[in-house]
């Protein structure tokens, strides 16, 4: 094992992307995880997804609603730096195994909560279910789509924040930590994670205009950006940018064989009637090209542009392999697979995939032995159903 | 005392994905100093995306190309934790800002890169706005959906800039964190291409072939007929049918029971393979009453379900009762835009909480204090702004910017 978080102990309760996917970022940091699921496995396991983010980590399985898998839990506590958790605020409290009952016997421990709602919220109590937080905090109705109303976000975008600010949380904690030699509560929740994303739309000023009325407004069709997608030929497509802070060779029109209009501001200061003509006459030049042939010539002449690929082609992108984002996996229940590596890299001591998703209580026995249980302790959890043990029945 | 409490950190970025990492840092408590040309940062121009990345910081406006602001720059240096920018490769080094320079000044550095595509490789060379990252990750393809005969479809929120950006400040913070345990620092990186692909992470190859995910259909509704928004009499309803229990209380609620026993709904499998079916003949029935009386009767069912609402631009979250009690949502008063308001504080710690320590800084606004804290007198700042070395905000302010 190596990286920053070496010696650094985390169970993760989390059920989902949002925990799981931030305990990974810090798992593939050198910290040593164990998932703590119930027996019959985490429900998110259904879903593929959950064979990335569930990777580089031991799975124990305890039933946590049974004495004897409290007991064991409070065990592996004895070792552990972070406890991470996402059920709905009150659900540990009811197991004794809240922050209040734990942060007396240890001090140390950093204790992260990403429910769906924070605590004290009148959502609180509500399931937590990303589209329904979606749905709840209003991003469905930012997001323009083909039709009016609410567009569901594909990208689980409230837990695709909430990640960052669970492993930013416990990250914090564990700095702040090496200076007052104490633990904390660390709370965010899903629905803080989609207040993440509103850093380019929800501003709002007393004077002047500003947030959803200007750069980024909502409109149909979709925004500045959407204008720069085209299709290519053999209904393929692309998003031209204009811009990639090089000094550009050629400009797209001339690229594309069209007379050259000039930036995107004297562009938008045509008449309507002019810019819809020279609007169609791109939108006809680049459904004649291949589209890689096309990238690449953008490219070439340092214009921004990329290929829209389907999300399991992401893997073939030449920087993306470059930057070691593209991994194989041997996993024990798929076989050998192919996943993103770590996003961000830590050049004086760089992490690793540690593993592929453990199966259901995999490592039971092992690491309930680490924690000082014996075999036969761990047969009577097992007989009792409190525990289960991959491989054992 | 504060999370970051005695962290300085050296904001040299601008536009989005360098500047919003600082911001967060701002947030937990660190002194976030942005270096910004004495001309500004070029997004300020766009008020709106400037303000959601900038708060809690001050403002030095200082040109690092110029010798004496280089040397300017290397004094301040001396001082941080912390240097954090997106600049395009090759730039730092031209500046004497990249980190084998820097490093020479202070040598337990922590210093930061958030890239638009990568450190080296291929296309390492190229700067690149958040839209290409979403073309590269599959999102737009994804969102559209492409496979249903749409277009690509592009997400307002700029998602993959704050994602490289907030992928940055793990990476920081875990240095920071080697660093108090060893006394080392380090050189972290991100980049827009990396932090695109966290966003579809839920996607592999098993044996080179795409293993099945879940897939949005044409109407752009939902993943399926238990994790979709109907439309209802007034309005839309997301509903989160996700277990078998969940799912016959759905059929039951919509007075559709007798789903439950065709065989061609009869498991999640069957249900997928004919989704369309089974959307014709709920979609009607969710017609029949407003989208409160639907979550009404589902909640007594037990059904997962949230009204889809119109928040006017984000007004209603930024102006809820709770989300203000909770501390989920800020307001200060801008010198030039009078009241703003935003997201606020987004982790909550016990111990060593965060702050939202202030609104963005004018251009700047903290140049004579930051140079006076290294020991520039005022008639050294006065003759650094003579030549154009330094900006101090001053009476000229709004004649030269907008905010």
């Amino acid at each position: 094992m190596s990286g920053v978080l070496e010696g650094i102990r985390i169970l993760d309760l989390t059920w989902g992307s949002a925990g799981s996917m931030g305990v990974l970022l810090l798992a593939e940091q050198g910290a040593d995880v164990v998932k703590v699921e119930p027996p019959t496995g985490d429900p998110f396991r259904a879903y593929v997804g959950s064979h990335v983010w569930n990777r580089s980590r031991r799975s124990v399985a305890l039933d946590l609603k049974s004495d004897g898998g409290r007991k064991a839990f409070r065990r592996l506590l004895a070792d552990a730096d972070v406890l991470v958790e996402s059920f709905r605020p009150g659900v540990m409290d009811r197991l004794g195994l809240g922050y209040e009952a734990l942060a007396e016997e240890l001090p140390r421990l950093v204790y992260c909560s990403c429910p769906g709602y924070p605590q004290g919220h009148r959502l609180a109590d509500r399931p937590g279910y990303d589209a329904l937080v979606q749905a709840a905090s209003g991003q469905q109705w930012e997001q323009p789509g083909w039709r009016p109303g609410p567009t569901f976000l594909a990208m689980p975008m409230p837990s695709m924040g909430a990640l960052f600010l669970v492993a930013i949380g416990i990250a914090t904690a564990l700095v702040a930590r090496e200076a007052t030699g104490r633990g904390q509560h660390v709370r965010t929740s899903l629905l803080q994670g989609t207040l993440l994303y509103t850093t380019q739309i929800w501003q709002h000023v007393q004077h002047g205009a500003l947030a959803h009325n200007t750069l980024m407004a909502k409109s149909y069709p979709p925004g500045i950006h959407q204008s720069s997608i085209f299709e290519c030929a053999n209904g393929e497509w692309v998003h031209a940018s204009t811009m990639n802070g090089l000094p550009p060779k050629r400009s797209q029109d001339e690229i594309l064989g069209l007379p050259d209009v000039g930036d995107l501001w004297t562009f938008m200061a045509l008449p309507p009637e002019e810019k819809r003509k020279i609007e169609e006459a791109r939108a006809a030049a680049f459904r004649a090209r291949d589209r890689d042939e096309l990238v690449e010539e953008f490219h070439e002449n340092n214009l921004g542009c990329e290929a829209i690929v389907r999300a399991d082609q992401q893997f073939a992108h030449p920087q993306l392999r470059a930057n070691g984002m593209v991994a194989t996996v041997d996993d024990p229940e798929l076989g050998e697979t192919t996943q993103i590596g770590l996003p961000f890299t830590l050049e004086g001591a760089p992490g690793a995939i540690q593993g592929p998703a453990p199966r259901v209580g995999e490592h039971t026995r092992p690491v309930l032995v680490e924690a000082g249980l014996d075999d036969r302790e761990v047969d009577a959890l097992l007989a009792a159903g409190a525990a289960r043990a991959f491989g054992e029945t | 005392m504060l999370a970051l409490e005695g962290i300085r950190v050296l904001d040299f970025g601008q536009y989005l994905a360098g500047p919003f990492g600082p911001m967060v840092l701002a947030d937990l408590g660190a002194d976030v100093i942005k270096v910004e040309p004495a001309k500004g940062d070029n997004m300020r121009p766009a008020a709106a995306p400037f303000f959601g990345c900038q708060r809690g910081k001050r403002s030095l406006a200082l040109d690092v190309r110029s010798d004496e602001g280089r040397v300017i720059a290397h004094e301040l240096v001396a001082t941080a934790d912390v240097v954090h920018h997106n600049m395009t490769k090759g730039t730092a080094p031209k500046l004497g800002l990249d980190y084998e320079t820097l490093r020479a000044i202070k040598p337990d550095l922590v210093y930061c890169n958030t890239w638009a595509y990568g450190k080296e490789g291929p296309l390492s060379d190229f700067g690149g706005l958040d839209p290409l990252y979403q073309a590269t990750s599959g999102l737009e393809y994804e969102s559209g959906p492409v496979a249903e005969g749409n277009a690509p479809l592009y997400y307002r929120f700029g998602m993959c800039d704050a994602s490289n950006a907030l992928l940055s400040v793990v990476g920081v913070l875990l240095a920071l964190y080697h660093r108090r345990r060893t006394g080392e620092g380090m050189d972290v990186w991100a980049s827009l291409l990396n932090g695109g692909s966290v966003f579809t992470a839920d996607t592999l190859l098993v044996d080179g072939e795409p293993a099945p995910r879940p897939r949005l259909d044409a109407a752009q509704t939902g993943f399926g007929a238990g994790y979709r928004l109907y439309e209802t009499q007034d309005g839309w309803i997301q509903i989160a049918a996700v277990t078998e229990e969940q799912w016959s209380g759905l059929l039951t609620t919509v007075r559709r029971a007798e789903l439950a026993d065709d065989p061609r709904f009869a498991t999640p499998a069957d249900r997928e393979r004919n989704r369309r079916d089974l959307e014709a003949l709920l979609e009607p029935a969710f017609r029949t009453r407003t989208a409160l009386q639907w979550s009404w009767v589902l909640d007594e069912a037990d059904v997962p379900n949230e009204v889809a609402i119109d928040t006017v631009g984000g007004q209603q979250v930024l102006f809820d009762e709770d989300n203000v009690r909770l501390g989920l949502v800020t307001e200060y008063q801008h010198p030039v835009k009078g009241l703003l308001r935003q997201f606020g504080q987004l982790i909550d710690l016990s111990d060593t909480p965060g702050k939202v320590q202030g609104p963005p800084p004018l251009c700047g606004q903290h140049t004579r204090e930051i140079l006076a804290e290294l020991g520039h007198d005022d008639a050294d700042v006065d003759r650094l702004a003579a030549a154009d070395v330094v900006y101090a905000a001053g009476d000229d302010y709004t004649e030269r910017f907008s905010v």
